[in-house]
């Protein structure tokens, strides 16, 4: 298996309000190989954007802290880094693209300039030569004309045109981790499957990670190597993709996966919805954060948290459920999940 | 953009039209209409008749409206009713000395307030910040000729360091330096009101930008913070601020009425007053239409300036301006 | 933006025929038991309980306060009379005689001349914020709610009245019809109706497109009638913090005019007509000069103060700053990486 890119350990991103830290990740743990893929999936508000901004230490200028937990890259905790260490890396080593490409772009500066300021900032090239290499970069995301393109203004192209250009910007440096945080929410539906294809295919020829972040539960399915459910804060099931699909666990999984419209589905049939919304940031219902939406709720979900438990046969899908009480991730394997020795 | 500025062009021409009918209007509307003053008290029935025919008055309303905008687009301004000297000469010397002492204060107040207001930005409510937001509050509520007066009785009377009032000391007309000294007091009553308000849209501006995502784009680029502030948030930050600046053009001619009073100085402000005092319509209505013509040029410019820095605006012409 | 599927039909969660495929009894979700059964305030005490945590603001309303009731107590306060001349008593030193801020160069109670010079301050700002507000809320709900050709005609109105520098204007006017108080007022408030009229007419384009509006013509409702109560009902928070700001300003430009001899005449005073005064005198006595602008400036810096307060009370946003404020200072403490 391929080594270990990223690892996030206990993540507790929070910000400081009249009440002290309200939490909006509540240690998280995850980790990513090279070359693999890995959807975080939730609903908004659940804290999955805020992970992503985390890991780019980008979170301290969106107002938030990382309070607690260790974002490892290369053996390197991100979290103690400065912003000026983090600078060196953000843009070159992982790179970021976000949701809205039209508003992602600097709306005085010309495509091409956008670009070639990555590669000038990274990679010491000069004018000339950064302009071309932006030009080539905007070729590989499909851009036709890339030599007219590159001195149009974000303005002049469409939604779909910009978020090919987000993605040239992010890529100019070759990075090993590219995180995408909701890349093709905005985009019309027949534009979303082209930047997906276009990710894939790109992905393949680095040789990159990529952390993709998406509400979207078909994107996962497509995308992913592995899927991280996240719920209020927490991930709740974590496993390869086929394992989440097939053979889903914690209940709120379940509930997404049942709320998506199938299309071979029979018409008429009532769409099933996950009762209640998610509690908002800093109101967590005491137990289970889940509990008061699930249909499995037992007492002790009411009373206590759940830890991280392995569900079925292997050693790499867990739930935080207590439905699964028996296998507790900390004795099985050492690595991150919530586990009872620090909660105790 | 041709066809904008076009469409632009004639909306102010519209609008000076319609400034136009209601000035003239609005004198015409005077208790006794501008003959009422214009003409000498206790002349006969038969000689004011007569005086009325020489200055045009007894025609039709509309046939002395239509003369009056002909001679305008001449640029005939008129002729004072009291010594029937050109508008015109009187008028545009002063309209220069305005220019001199509101152009100096505009531009201290712009190379203050804009690094200053993008620093408090940057730095939001530390001790500079909480300073130029004391300033702005005082600079929109201390009434400006009152602050003009202190200033005199402190600096001028008290301490002596710059002279009282008027634009020059009496023989040295031209000296350059005289003229600074002259200006240095009025300056900075003007400038407290222009840093009232530029300080405060520089800080929101800058403030509004550096929360675009397009700024996070550029610091998840790894662009550094310096960088980050100055080359992809100055130049969005500064369209808005261009704007205010344009609409404000147009009190570089108008807005030291206060001032120029307390400070004495020849320009526009008092020579209106002065006229308004002594009800010399035709000077009345001269100033009013000059300086609407000029408030209309203003926001063309800031128009072309808007062009000139956002791109957006160069293509569409329409609707890019909603940045 | 609606984000996950399961979202877009939250608002379904509550109805218990939609939920519980699992047969579970829908009182197991209760988010925050304290919030469901408090009954919502209403927006005035929202505001008021905003407002009142306000120093600035609180400080303003006391000050404006002093001010208020100063004037109305104007003769109960001050044995003199404002404008009686007393030749024998010129240019008495603070303190002297009972002249608690001494006379001016005409024998005049300087302190009995600020107390009636604030009746006319203050009846004069708020005569024109109330009449711009009546002016700007016709103006701009009758060009926002019809539109058309309506619409375009008082929008090229504004234009033209914000073409005109205001000061010139109002010296012109008054220059033609004799600077009376009742025309002061007028023409202040026939300058500053603009930004409301803007405000109010914004307000109605959206409330055109609003269902109710539609409903409320069913049932037979006057057009007049639904201007007049949306504007009770949804704009008059923004119009009242312009107006608020509108006093001082109206303030300002009333002592601006009466110092350039264009407004308030003697023998009525104002505190415009006293800097006036005192600029001429200046050699003689320094402070006279000193408190009638302090007056004007204190009372605009109040009003300001209260409109800002109202202003921010409003603004959800208000909280952030604030929160981004402490942050700042905070952060150290939680973060982990200390910066």
């Amino acid at each position: 298996m391929a080594e270990k890119l990223l690892e996030i350990r206990k993540l507790t991103v929070g910000f400081v309000t009249d009440k002290g830290l309200v939490k909006a990740t509540d240690e998280i743990s995850l980790s990513i190989r090279q070359g693999q893929t890995v959807c975080l999936v939730g609903e908004s508000g659940s804290g999955k954007s805020v992970t992503s901004l985390a890991v780019m230490r980008l979170i301290d200028y969106a107002g938030g802290v990382i309070a607690d937990g260790s974002i490892e890259y290369h053996g390197q905790d991100l979290a103690l880094k400065s912003q000026e260490e983090m600078r060196h890396i953000r843009g070159n080593r992982i790179a970021m693209i976000f949701q809205d490409p039209m508003s992602s772009l600097n709306p005085v500066f010309t495509v091409g300039e956008q670009i070639a300021e990555s590669l000038r900032l990274h990679q010491n090239m000069s004018g000339d030569k950064a302009w071309n290499a932006a030009v080539d970069m905007l070729r590989t995301v499909g851009i036709p004309a890339p030599e007219i393109r590159a001195k149009q203004y974000p303005h002049e192209l469409s939604g779909g045109m910009c978020q090919r250009v987000v993605i040239a910007i992010a890529l100019a440096c070759k990075p090993e981790l590219l995180i995408a945080d909701e890349p093709t929410t905005a985009l019309d539906v027949t534009v979303q499957a082209q930047i997906l294809d276009l990710l894939r295919k790109l992905q393949a020829e680095l040789g990159m990670s990529i952390l993709l972040i998406t509400h979207d539960m078909g994107v996962a399915a497509e995308m992913a190597d592995r899927v991280a459910v996240m719920y209020a804060g927490a991930i709740v099931e974590e496993g390869p993709v086929e394992d989440i699909f097939n053979t889903p666990s914690h209940p709120y999984t379940v509930g997404l996966l049942q709320s998506i419209p199938g299309f071979e589905g029979e018409r008429g049939r009532e769409l099933y919805t996950i009762r209640g919304t998610i509690p908002p940031i800093g109101q967590l219902p005491d137990g289970c954060r889940f509990h008061p939406r699930c249909p499995h709720a037992m007492d002790i979900c009411r009373q206590k948290e759940p830890f991280d438990f392995l569900v079925g046969d292997g050693d790499d899908h867990r739930a935080a459920c207590w439905l699964f009480e028996d296998r507790p991730v900390a004795l099985v394997d050492g690595r991150g999940g919530r586990d009872e020795v620090k909660r105790a | 953009m041709t066809e904008y500025l076009v469409r632009r062009l004639l909306q102010s021409v519209l609008v000076i039209f319609l400034i136009t009918v209601a000035t003239f209007l609005l004198i015409h509307a005077a208790p006794g209409g501008p003959t009422q003053v214009m003409l000498a008290p206790g002349l006969s029935p038969e000689a004011m008749a007569q005086q009325k025919a020489n200055m045009g008055l007894d025609k039709p309303i509309p046939i002395q409206y239509i003369k009056w905008v002909g001679g305008l687009l001449k640029g005939d301004l008129g002729y004072t009713f009291k010594n029937h000297i050109p508008v015109g000469d009187l008028l545009w010397p002063r309209m220069a000395n305005t220019l001199i002492l509101m152009g100096a204060a505009w531009f201290v107040s712009l190379i203050i307030a804009i690094p200053w207001g993008i620093y408090n930005s940057t730095r939001e409510y530390g001790l500079s910040d909480q300073t130029s937001s004391f300033i702005s509050y005082l600079g929109f509520a201390m009434p400006s000729f009152w602050f003009g007066i202190l200033l005199q009785q402190w600096l001028s009377l008290e301490l002596d360091w710059f002279p009282l009032s008027d634009m020059h000391s009496r023989g040295k007309e031209g000296d350059i330096g005289d003229l600074f000294m002259h200006l240095v007091l009025p300056v900075s009553v003007l400038a407290l009101g222009f840093l009232a308000s530029y300080l405060k849209y520089a800080r929101a501006s800058m403030l509004e930008v550096l929360d675009q995502d397009y700024i996070r784009t550029a610091r998840a680029k790894g662009v550094k913070e310096r960088k980050v502030v100055f080359r992809h948030a100055l130049r969005n930050a500064l369209i808005p601020v261009i704007t205010v600046i344009g609409l404000d053009l147009p009190i570089l001619v108008s807005g030291a009425v206060l001032t120029e009073n307390v400070f004495n100085w020849p320009g526009m402000g008092r020579f209106y007053v002065e006229n308004a005092l002594a009800r010399e319509y035709s000077v009345l209505m001269a100033i009013t239409i000059v300086t609407a013509v000029i408030v209309i040029i203003g926001n063309l410019l800031a128009d072309i300036l808007y062009a000139v820095v956002d791109p957006r605006v160069k293509i569409s012409g329409k609707g890019g301006k909603s940045a | 933006m609606s984000d996950m599927k399961a979202e877009t039909s939250a608002g379904a969660g509550t109805d218990p025929l939609v939920a519980a495929p699992f047969g579970l009894p829908p009182e197991s979700y209760d988010p925050s038991p304290a919030i469901l059964s408090q009954r919502p305030p209403g927006p005035w005490r929202m505001l008021w309980s905003k407002f009142s945590r306000n120093p600035y603001a609180m400080t303003g309303l006391v000050v404006l306060t002093f001010f208020v009731v100063m004037a109305l107590l104007a003769p109960f306060i001050s044995k003199y009379e404002p404008s009686r001349i007393d030749m024998m008593f010129a240019n008495l030193k603070p303190g002297t005689d009972g002249h608690l801020l001494g006379t001016d160069e005409l024998g005049r109670d300087i302190f009995t001349r600020l107390l009636y010079s604030a009746r006319i301050s203050l009846l004069i700002g708020f005569s024109v914020a109330f009449a711009s507000v009546f002016i700007g809320s016709i103006v701009g709900a009758v060009s926002g709610y019809f539109g058309g050709w309506v619409d375009t005609i008082f929008m090229r109105l504004v234009d033209v009245m914000n073409s005109v520098p205001t000061l010139f204007l109002n010296i012109l006017v008054l220059a033609i019809f004799s600077s009376e108080i009742k025309y002061m007022i007028m023409i202040l408030a026939f300058t500053s109706w603009m930004s409301i009229a803007r405000l109010v007419r914004g307000n109605f384009l959206q409330l055109r497109e609003m269902q109710y509006v539609e409903a409320a013509r069913a049932i037979g409702v006057s057009n007049w009638g639904i201007i007049f109560r949306h504007l009770l009902r949804n704009g008059s928070f923004p119009i009242i913090v312009n107006a608020t700001l509108m006093v001082g300003s109206a303030i300002l430009s009333e002592s601006a005019l009466s110092f350039l001899g264009l407004g308030i005449q003697a023998p009525a005073t104002s505190w415009g007509v006293m800097l006036s005064n005192a600029q001429e005198f200046m050699l003689v006595d320094k402070l006279q000069a000193l408190y009638p602008g302090l007056c004007i400036l204190l009372v605009v810096l109040a009003v300001n103060f209260i409109g800002d307060g109202i202003r921010d009370a409003l603004d959800p946003r208000q909280s952030m700053s604030k929160t981004r404020r402490r942050l700042k200072l905070w952060r150290k403490n939680y973060s982990k990486s200390g910066n």
